[in-house]
């Protein structure tokens, strides 16, 4: 009970819970347009922007280091978009390839990095790929809460704009909405909350928290705005639930806590939301019994 | 050092084989979904046995990664969530499981989280086995197999894997069953991922597996083509890469992922009917008009 009042666990709690209903929302946009594999490539593919950054600044500053990763979240995003937009790649292939190849790039450094001695304290560069709430400070956590404030800021000016283009692509392009500008902005609210949150969850599992609460969304309800709600709310929960059992428990990594806790949210509505397996067999057998 | 670029080379034929049908079929990132997912399997298996060469891991391995493939088509079919999204979910939520079994249950054994991101081709050497006398590394006389079946598995269904690629409604109704072939190279997917999994690690197998593939597929039209070139730039990568890791003395399979990525922007930029010569075209055309 103890851990709950500590002010270390609240400050990462905070960070973490925050962190997550904010991806929840934005990650809302990329489910329902099947993009959802994007914020995966990205979240792999700023990793070796974080260890770039690392080695030229020499200090394990999160606010440098997230530069670093939004760099190359871009860079990723550029290459997968010219790849499948000029040659007959697909989005799968192109978002496998980019993945890989970042990911083992962020690896190869890694290892010159930690095993030369010009560099110091290089063992947080593996915090950034499991996440470790723990050694997250104070600063880390402004910065989840700046990103975060300033996506949803961004995602609620633009709410009409994004939800037209989120549906009806052709239709929001009529009312003369640029489906450019709209595509730069998911694009920047992802590989914003992607770098800030590395340290808390990690860049090879991150992806899970702008899919997982959208996907819990889409299951109980079809309208946007509850769907929105229902997503950043199984995020901050279980963002809170799995941050507890990493710090109650040694030798869990909070990035995958997390990840546990919004997997099972998922199972349950799979179960029993609206649309869920027993709605669906109840349903059924109602239309047996009337026949 | 000619002993760690032999079991590379082996991974890397064995890996890319596969690969051309994994593209061709768009299962690349299913392919990176089992590649992760297996490191359950090896885990709990490593529970039960505590041996990490005991041929349980590989069964272990090959089952969680038939079901993931089961349990993503399983979610897609039933209309809750769009493929992408289930492989998403399925993928990240069973990896994550097996992170936390590792780093809180196998903390003081070889299973160490560098290990599983990318592996340690350097050790393989040290690991032998004597075979008719000659004494060779474990993993290269393990992969060695791998590939001889996947080369078997090749030759007895190129046929109902071409069909089932490019026309599946054709392989329908030529009575060539499309989910067969599917699980029986999932299956062999999921197989050889764990054989290569010491040497290359969970994360960059996916590399070896697709990136060789992807990169043939831009500048070839045959399947045959396609499967030599794809075996030629997986030879290629693996030689670079390796002698590249090798005298930097930096991660190997890292360094062989980074190595295969370069590759293929070289292919893509510069073939002849590449992106620059592409824009260069439209440009010129752009100035006529």
């Amino acid at each position: 009970m103890d851990i709950l009042t500590s002010y270390s666990f609240l400050i990462v709690a905070i960070g973490t819970v925050i962190l997550s209903a904010a991806a929840g929302i934005v990650g809302t946009i990329s489910v329902i347009k099947g993009q959802s594999l994007i914020g995966d490539a990205i979240g792999h593919a700023t990793f070796p922007g974080v260890v770039l950054a690392f080695m030229l600044f020499n200090v394990m500053e999160t606010s440098i280091l997230v530069i670093g990763a939004v760099l190359f979240g871009i860079i990723a995003f550029q290459l997968i978009h010219i790849i499948t937009g000029s040659s007959k790649i697909t989005l799968d292939s192109a978002l496998a390839l980019v993945l890989s190849g970042f990911f083992g790039l962020g690896m190869a450094l890694k290892s010159y990095v930690q095993g030369n001695p010009y560099f110091s304290g290089t063992q947080g560069i593996d915090d950034f790929i499991f996440g470790q709430a723990a050694y997250m400070l104070k600063s880390d956590v402004y910065l989840i809460i700046a990103a975060s404030v300033v996506s949803l800021v961004l995602f609620f000016i633009h709410y009409q704009q994004l939800k037209i283009y989120t549906f009806d692509p052709v239709y929001a392009r009529t009312v003369g909405i640029s489906i450019r500008f709209m595509n730069v902005l998911v694009l920047a609210m992802t590989i914003m909350l992607i770098a800030v949150g590395l340290k808390a969850v990690g860049a090879v599992l991150i992806v899970n928290i702008l899919i997982a609460p959208a996907v819990t969304g889409t299951l109980w309800s079809n309208k946007f705005m509850t769907v929105l709600i229902i997503a950043a709310a199984s995020g901050g929960m279980s963002a809170f639930i799995g941050t507890y059992i990493s710090t109650a428990l040694t030798g869990i990594a909070t990035g995958p806590a997390i990840i546990l806790a919004l997997s099972v949210c998922v199972v349950f509505s799979m179960l029993f939301a609206p649309k869920g397996i027993l709605a669906k067999r109840s349903r059924l057998r109602k239309l047996g019994e009337a026949v | 050092m000619i002993e760690v670029f032999a079991v590379l080379l082996v991974t890397a034929l064995a890996t890319s084989l596969l690969g051309v049908f994994l593209v061709l079929k768009g299962q690349a990132m299913t392919t990176d979904a089992i590649s992760h997912t297996i490191l359950l399997g090896i885990v709990l298996a490593f529970f039960i046995t505590a041996d990490l060469r005991s041929p349980l891991l590989i069964i272990g391995a090959a089952v969680i990664g038939l079901i993931t493939v089961y349990l993503i088509e399983l979610v897609t079919s039933s209309g809750m969530m769009k493929q992408d999204a289930a492989v998403g979910i399925v993928f990240t939520a069973l990896f994550a499981g097996a992170v936390i079994l590792v780093s809180r249950y196998a903390d003081d054994v070889h299973l160490d989280i560098d290990v599983v991101l990318m592996g340690q081709v350097l050790f393989a050497p040290l690991n032998r086995v004597d075979i008719l006398g000659v004494s060779l590394p474990y993993a290269l006389v393990q992969l060695t197999v791998i590939l001889i079946i996947n080369i078997l598995f090749i030759l007895m269904f190129y046929k109902e894997l071409k069909v089932t690629s490019f026309d599946p409604v054709y392989a329908a109704a030529a009575g060539i069953s499309t989910t067969l072939i599917y699980y029986l190279l999932m299956t062999l997917v999921s197989v050889t991922a764990v054989t290569a999994f010491d040497a290359v690690g969970s994360i960059l197998v996916i590399s070896f597996f697709v990136t060789p593939a992807i990169t043939a597929y831009l500048v070839t039209k045959r399947l045959s083509h396609m499967i030599w070139l794809t075996l030629l730039t997986a030879a290629f990568n693996s030689l670079a890469g390796c002698t590249f890791g090798y005298f930097t003395d930096i991660s190997i399979s890292g360094s062989v992922a980074s190595v295969s990525l370069l590759t293929f922007l070289a292919v893509f930029f510069c073939n002849k009917n590449g992106w620059i010569r592409k824009t260069l075209k439209s440009r010129r055309m752009l100035r006529k008009i």
